[in-house]
């Protein structure tokens, strides 16, 4: 069964990059969404085994997400995407039940380390 | 002759490609300034030049007093970039800098010299790095830039640029939202340039669309 996979990002270019840079052989259903209320209600519907979540958007901004399905149990491995070097930024996210924080912009490369460092693939 | 706006898509891709070079400068900032900084690029439009000034009169508020710091560059494009910073966000900037009182003239000076410097630096040269990286662009992908001056202190947005006197024909313009410690500013980067830069970047923009 293929694993159902959340990438959230507010750019349509963003997702599209994230996408490309998923390992080819990775049996994945990939849904897509453009805030963090959108992405809180996919990973309600189950869509979210793994989830690519970025930061800075509108409505709700990935700190939100992380903030909400903490309080659900997070049952969900998420990975951070972001353009924000700071160290604390990333402290902050994996504080905040992130496994991981790639940085932008991503490549392949990047995100197969991550993948396999956490058994994902 | 007038030139057509960024598609949604081009503008999509603007958007991601800056907010990605900004992530430099939050970082950049964050050690300049000492604190963590939340920073984002909401808005990005072109515009011709002669009608930036009602342009940045809507963007800060027409009766709002602002100050900018102008840096020219040239190499792959050439123009101007002129940072624009509202007085509340020159106060804050001060403030979280530890300055206590007054900061005096010179003082605040050098702080929106440093601030646009960051700013502009990051955003051009942050773009130009993934212009090398993402696209088999003829010719290297490098900007030179001149030293920052202050081109106004507290001045009426619209009476900022006068499109008489410049000799770009175009604006890219790009918001800047930071947050700082609870606090909220914003600073406006415009980058004037001639018609064909402004061309140039369409096309990248089309390679990077096709790319993905």
């Amino acid at each position: 069964m293929s694993l159902p996979i959340l990438v959230v990002d507010d750019s349509a270019m963003a997702r599209k990059m994230l996408i490309k840079s998923l390992p080819p052989e990775w049996d994945v259903e990939i849904s897509q969404a453009e805030n963090g209320v959108q992405a809180i209600e996919a990973y309600r519907a189950g869509k979210a085994a793994v989830m690519f979540l970025d930061l800075t958007m509108p409505v709700l901004d990935g700190y939100g997400v992380l903030e909400t399905l903490r309080k659900e149990d997070l049952n969900s491995m998420v990975i951070v995407v972001s353009a924000d070097i700071q160290p604390v930024a990333q402290e902050r996210v994996l504080s905040m039940g992130a496994i991981a924080f790639v940085k932008k912009p991503v490549s392949s490369e990047l995100i197969s380390t991550v993948l396999k460092q956490y058994g994902v693939i | 002759m007038s030139l057509a706006a960024l598609s949604n898509d081009q503008r999509d891709a603007l958007q991601e490609l800056t907010n990605i070079a900004m992530g430099q400068a939050g970082a950049s900032l964050a050690t300049l300034l000492d604190e963590f900084v939340d920073l984002s690029v909401p808005r990005i439009r072109v515009v011709e030049l002669v009608d930036l000034p009602p342009v940045l009169a809507e963007l800060v508020g027409k009766t709002n007093l602002v100050s900018a710091v102008r840096q020219s560059f040239q190499g792959y494009l050439r123009g101007e970039a002129i940072i624009i910073f509202g007085e509340p966000g020159c106060q804050a900037l001060a403030d979280l800098m530890g300055f206590e009182g007054e900061l005096g003239e010179s003082g605040e000076n050098e702080l929106l010299l440093d601030v646009a410097n960051v700013l502009s630096g990051a955003c051009l040269g942050g773009m130009m790095e993934q212009i090398r990286n993402f696209t088999e662009t003829k010719g290297p992908a490098e900007l030179s830039f001149s030293m920052p001056s202050v081109m106004a202190r507290q001045v009426m947005a619209e009476q900022l640029i006068d499109p008489q006197k410049v000799q770009w024909s175009h604006a890219l313009l790009l918001e800047v939202n930071f947050t700082i410690k609870n606090r909220d500013f914003i600073a406006h980067l415009t980058m004037l340039m001639p018609e064909e830069g402004i061309e140039k970047i369409r096309g990248i923009l089309d390679e990077f669309l096709a790319a993905f």
